[in-house]
């Protein structure tokens, strides 16, 4: 299980790495590579070149610009997940990224490359098409932000074109002071790709009700999918488990599901009401919990 | 390309390949073989390495990207050569390894964990090694190692956790607490594997595997591969037939032939068509895609049933079906007991394919001398006979095949024989002039190192009356053996020697079904059969229960063989050793506090759950022989099964003990040390253990059939017998004495009636340097040798198919409380306890950790390992991402309660325990499953049971009872 030759470069800026990018139509990028190199281990994937973006400076750094935590797409798993910025203001990536593989293999991959790989059962990017977040794009001709429900466009796909490197991911921040954040998945071992997940967002005022929610669902179909019609659904309520159960049950309906042999359609289906139900309960009572204990 | 990495503290400059991974390079550029690979795609662990100080998968990073950081391997924790560090130490301490193959990544990961937070919760501690997977401990002595290890470096070191101490006659190192001491080079990365041997002009092994379930060969083009640069030779099946012989097949079906590489046609997907050898195994690689072989689709079956019908395509045309066994035997009265029980009752249930999977691959390196005219091998093996299988393929003198036995073995459980592998580097290996080696990968070994389990199908009749006592059982046992015999067939024989399981079911038909199927081939896995057959016999016993109304414990209980009934008879002619299973259940029962974990079931229940308890009583046959081979094949005649001991000691008086085979985790060197220092009452650890060579061994068998303690142990003991009788006969002729008046205390011989006393140097220099003071006629110097039958195993079978299959039957009871999501199906074990008595135990340490990893091993055949293969005949969990083996989440912590029944028939005592918990496991939860949905009116009748068909059978009975 040996990786097909190929040639390596480590460019040292962006504008360097698109170049290398744009001289070699069957050239890729690797960051962390805890994805790519089993592929081309396997030899299903065959670069000509890798280009590794890990060290370029600009690749790092996470930012909080007042709307947004902008996180440089070489940071690493395991850096994100240790940061304060992100605790406080992007709570749900915070709560998802244990989910996210192995202690091991947070350490060397990066949020960008788990984003550009876009594995529709993969944690981040679920998170980030809940928070309708949005990528930053570099070509050699300029930058570009794409909404994330516009960048995956089906299983490990997405609208990124050759010689394109993704510099920053965006997670907006919620203003409310009263924030809750739910993360849920099954998988057949904890820590294997997860056959569905959840991730859910609510604001909550003084008095406990819910002025803003987001939910979204991973793994049950080609991209990860948001639940606007349950969230909307909530705003305004208390969030009983009744009315949770209510709304999301009703919108899990309407997702298409991807047929795979690891789970039936059923499966996903049940899995994906059950856990964005739990996920939003899970959200609630954070923020319950939040606004009852101190300041974090 | 051009790397500079900082290796434990040393600079390195390399020039690699930019395809070099991290873990080639540490291993092969600096010879760091410490780290291992086990999938080579991220999954096992096995490869960590710490990267500026963080655990990483170094199989998952191209040395070139690594250029610049500080790689810490497991040889930079050793604080000075020959001393251990504290995480080391405990590791060692609470035998937190067995083969060592995983040990490394464990180490590291358990470094960087204490580093980080020196307190960890056991959680914590879980949590941190879940990415490491270990096939051999099933994670509980890593845990307490690493909790261990914590509390020494916060300077709180209250003892080691330990093993028990089993009750027992008194010994002075039998069943003491005792390190194991294989585990100090395993801890300091100082395993000495197949793949971490090198010989000059070494050349690497890669497979053309086949693209279809079943294909004619119409031609192999190596041309494109032999142009590439570094490529030495393609050998293909046609070639290698003509120049060896088909491997030996145990049955009588001379027309079902089998060789390293298909010949004329390939009969499963993956098979070997043709083998590259080149300079390195990423060339072979390279070359192995350019090799290009032209097909004629054929048609090819992979159900077992279909493939039993006449009518199917046949997987070797040339036996005329695909049924390769087909016997029936009836022991008692079977039609009689049936027709006057007042009830039976039948049931199907089905054993899905799954293997014990080591996380070390299969491999093997084989050099020929010309001059000395001899084959050298190391290969990571498990295989009795294997020197004398290779030579009679290769059609070489057995005397010109040496089979090098000091090669650590990362794990088999059974499934490491390697015989077709092995013919064929060696073939290469002669014809080439060079030293030719093949390590599996990763997916060679899963679709095609012909190391799959049993995949069987039981079709079960028991008779019983209204107490639940079960009077007679009818089994059908279909076994889809895949496209070769292997020992598939014989896996269905060994059961025959423990088919009643612990009861006393007095008549028994047994239909053993061999059928060949266009899947790959089987090899033999922990329990040979036995597991499956466990899991039939204790479904049956659940349903006598539930027909009835009665507790499943009572039934067990009713039809249990009481302990005075031992040696007790089987109707398939085997005599049962001993136990006392009646006292191993009210014990288990009693820790586990039955009622209160009852109560626990039933409080899960009202919060929503499904949830269920699961039991399973079964044997484990130990000490084992091969009288299945004669009772499934007439012309075989084989009844010798032998192990062997040399003891040997020297001018100086010290002690060195020789075992003759590999060994794959099982401690055998503690094993014989043990019991040599307790015979010879000197100190275990002053004892020196070798492993010569196979020409220079003693006839030994190998690690089967859960033997060592029972074989080598008693070789051990009966040599170490022997030497006591020469120094006591020596020293009753200077004393002028009958030598059974002269005994042997702690190394000196006294002369009982006077006291006079020959010390053991004056003993050693009389029998090394005074031959004029020796007994007239006695052999110089001090070396003993004993080669042991298998207690009671010495007949062929009887015409009406008896015979003393295994001497000894360790037991086990399992009790296991499962929980269950009943939307999302996930089954979490919330509490496991095993009884277990295996009589006298040699090494609790030991022991613990087989029984511990057995369960580990039965939850994943119970609950998510299986080789799937689609319609089309494509293995469809050819990797570690779809063959999913249990991590330290999925397996909890386990609750021994031990009972020591000795056997009659051992030197000690003892019996086998290396396959304990995998035998029952599999049984009780799936048990604990049905148990839990029992209430919805379905159940389980195929393992694996996966989380995705629990829902789906939960949420489909919920609709047809109109919901909840
Ligand atoms: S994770 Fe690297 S060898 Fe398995
Ligand atoms: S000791 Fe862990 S795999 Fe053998």
């Amino acid at each position: 299980m040996k990786a097909a030759p190929f040639e390596y470069v480590r460019p040292q800026s962006v504008d360097e790495a698109c170049i290398c990018l744009a001289a070699d139509a069957d050239a890729m990028i690797i960051a962390g590579g805890q994805t790519l190199v089993p592929m081309m281990a396997m030899r299903l994937a065959r670069p000509s070149r890798l280009v590794d973006i890990t060290r370029i400076p600009e690749l790092h750094g996470i930012r909080d610009d007042g709307t947004a935590i902008a996180v440089g797409a070489g940071t690493r798993q395991v850096t994100a997940a240790n940061d304060c910025s992100i605790a406080g203001s992007v709570p749900l990536l915070a709560a998802a990224l244990p989910w996210v593989g192995h202690a091991a293999t947070r350490n060397r991959g990066t949020i960008g490359g788990s984003v550009a790989n876009a594995d529709p059962a993969a944690e981040i990017p679920l998170v980030l098409v809940t928070l309708k977040g949005s990528v930053v794009l570099r070509r050699p001709a300029g930058s570009r932000i794409v909404a994330a429900q516009e960048f995956f466009i089906g299983p490990m796909m997405t609208v990124i074109t050759p010689a394109t490197c993704i510099i920053e991911v965006r997670f907006p921040v919620w203003s409310a002071s009263l924030i809750g954040v739910g993360f849920q998945e099954i998988s057949a071992r904890r820590s294997d790709f997860a056959l569905v997940s959840a991730a859910a967002q609510v604001a909550l005022d003084d008095s406990g009700r819910c002025v803003a929610c987001a939910l979204g669902i991973g793994g049950a179909s080609a991209v990860p999918q948001r639940l606007d019609a349950a969230a909307d659904a909530l705003v305004g309520s208390r969030l009983s488990d009744d009315e949770i159960g209510q709304a999301v049950r009703a919108a899990v309906d309407t997702i298409e599901i991807m047929t795979s042999s690891h789970a039936s359609d059923g499966y996903r289906r049940r899995a994906a009401a059950v856990l964005g139900t739990r996920a939003l309960a899970e959200a609630r009572d954070h923020a319950i919990q939040c606004a009852a204990g101190p300041v974090q | 390309m051009k790397v500079d990495l900082l290796v434990n503290g040393a600079r390195c400059r390399l020039d690699v390949e930019a395809r070099t991974t991290l873990v080639d390079c540490l291993r092969d550029h600096l010879d760091l073989t410490s780290v291992h690979t086990g999938c080579e795609h991220g999954i096992c662990g096995a490869c960590t390495v710490l990267v500026d100080g963080e655990p990483a998968r170094a199989c998952l990073m191209f040395a070139v990207q690594a250029d610049g950081y500080a790689i810490t391997t497991v040889d930079a924790l050793a604080p000075a050569p020959g001393e251990l560090s504290v995480i080391q130490d405990a590791f060692c301490e609470t035998h937190g390894m067995q083969c060592g193959f995983c040990t490394s990544g464990m180490l590291l990961v358990a470094h960087a964990l204490l580093s980080r937070n020196p307190n960890p919760s056991h959680a914590d501690i879980v949590d941190a090694i879940s990415g490491n997977i270990c096939r051999c401990t099933g994670y509980g002595q890593i845990v307490d190692a690493i909790e261990l290890a914590a509390r020494r470096l916060a300077g709180t070191n209250i003892g080691a956790p330990g093993a028990r101490i089993m009750s027992g006659p008194a010994f002075k190192f039998v069943s003491a607490n005792r390190r194991v001491r294989e585990d100090r080079r395993f801890a300091a990365g100082r395993g000495h594997y197949v793949a971490d041997i090198k010989r000059d002009g070494m050349l690497h092994v890669a497979i053309v595997p086949s693209s279809h379930a079943a294909a004619r060969i119409l031609s192999i083009d190596a041309a494109a591969a032999l142009a590439m640069p570094g490529v030495h030779y393609v050998v293909t099946g046609a070639e290698l037939a003509a120049a060896v012989d088909p491997m030996l097949n145990g049955l009588d079906t001379p027309r079902v032939r089998r060789f390293s590489l298909a010949v004329g046609q390939t009969r499963y997907s993956g098979e070997w068509v043709a083998a590259v050898v080149a300079d390195t195994r990423a060339i072979a690689e390279d070359a192995a895609e350019r090799v290009e072989v032209a097909y004629e689709p054929l048609p090819h079956v992979v159900d077992v049933e279909r493939a039993l019908d006449p009518s199917s395509p046949e997987v070797h045309p040339e036996h005329g079906s695909n049924v390769l066994l087909d016997k029936t035997f009836v022991w008692g009265e079977v039609d009689r007991h049936f027709a006057e029980s007042p009830r039976s009752l039948s049931f199907r249930v089905t054993w899905g394919r799954n293997s014990t999977v080591p996380i070390e691959t299969f491999g093997v390196l084989a050099s020929w001398d010309p001059w000395h005219e001899m084959l050298d091998v190391w290969a990571s093996i498990q295989m009795p006979k294997y020197a004398e299988q290779i030579a009679r393929a290769l059609r070489l003198p057995a005397n010109a095949v040496r089979v090098h036995y000091d090669v650590d073995v990362g794990g088999s459980y059974g499934v490491k024989r390697g015989i077709k592998h092995t013919v064929l580097v060696a073939y290469l290996a002669r014809k080439l002039g060079r030293p030719v080696r093949l390590i599996e990968d990763r997916l060679d070994n899963m679709r095609s190192g012909d190391a799959h389990g049993p995949e069987r199908i039981f079709d079960v009749s028991v008779a019983f009356d209204d107490a639940g006592i079960v009077k007679s059982m009818k089994m059908r046992a279909l076994d889809n053996v895949g496209a070769y015999a292997g020992r598939a067939p014989f896996q269905l024989g060994k059961p025959i020697g423990a088919i009643v399981g612990p009861y006393k079911i007095e008549s028994v038909q047994y239909q053993a079904l061999s059928v060949m199927t266009n899947k790959a081939a089987q090899e033999a896995v922990r329990g040979f059969g036995q597991s499956p057959t466990n899991y039939a016999i204790e479904a049956a016993i659940d349903k006598v229960a539930a027909a009835i109304g009665l507790d499943r414990v009572e039934v067990r209980r009713r039809n249990f063989i009481r302990k005075d009934e031992f040696p007790y008879l089987i109707p398939s002619g085997t005599r049962y050793d001993s136990g006392d299973y009646h006292t191993v259940v009210d014990k288990v029962l009693a820790h586990a506090d039955w009622s209160g974990l009852q109560q626990e079931r039933d409080r899960l229940r009202e919060t929503g759950m499904l949830a269920g308890i699961g039991i399973a009583a079964c044997l484990e046959p130990s000490g084992g022989n091969s009288s299945f081979e004669p009772l499934l094949n007439p012309k075989n005649t084989t009844t010798t099964w032998m192990d062997s001991c040399r003891i040997i000691v020297d001018g100086l008086g010290h002690v060195t003990v020789a075992i003759h085979t590999t060994s794959s985790g099982q401690g055998h060197e503690t094993l014989a040390a043990t019991v040599v220092g307790e015979v010879m009452e000197i100190d275990p650890d002053r004892i020196r253990v070798v492993r010569p060579d196979s020409l220079a061994s003693l006839p030994s068998n190998s690690p089967v059939g859960s033997r060592m303690a029972v074989m080598l142990g008693g070789a051990a003991f009966h040599a170490a017998q022997k030497l006591k009788r020469k120094l006591t006969t020596i020293a009753a002729h200077r004393f002028g004495v009958a030598a059974d008046a002269v005994d042997y205390v702690q190394g000196a011989a006294i002369d009982r009636a006077t006291g006079k006393r020959l010390e053991w140097a004056d003993l050693i220099l009389i029998a090394h340097r005074n031959i004029h003071l020796m007994p007239e006629g006695m052999e110089p110097g001090l070396e003993v040798t004993h080669v042991m039958q298998v207690p009671t195993g010495t007949a062929l079978p009887t015409a009406d198919g008896r015979v003393q299959m295994y001497p000894c039957h360790s037991f086990e009871f399992h009790v296991v409380l499962a929980a269950i999501d009943p939307d999302l199906g996930k089954t979490e074990l919330r509490r496991y306890v095993i009884g277990h008595d295996c009589g006298t135990v040699i090494n609790p340490h030991i022991v613990k950790g087989m029984t511990l990893g057995g369960i580990a091993h039965g939850i994943g055949a119970a609950l998510m390992e299986e080789f799937v293969y689609d319609a089309d005949g494509q293995m469809m969990s050819q990797s570690f991402m779809d063959y999913l083996l249990p991590s330290s989440h999925e397996v909890p912590s386990v609750e021994i309660v031990h009972h020591c029944t000795p056997s009659p028939f051992t030197v000690l005592g003892q019996k086998g325990s290396g396959e304990s918990g995998y035998l029952g496991a599999p049984a009780a939860i799936a048990g604990a499953i049905n148990d839990a949905v029992s209430s919805l009116g379905i159940s389980f009748d195929k393992l694996p049971i996966r989380l995705t068909a629990i829902s789906d059978a939960v949420a489909a009975a919920r609709e047809s009872t109109g919901g909840q």
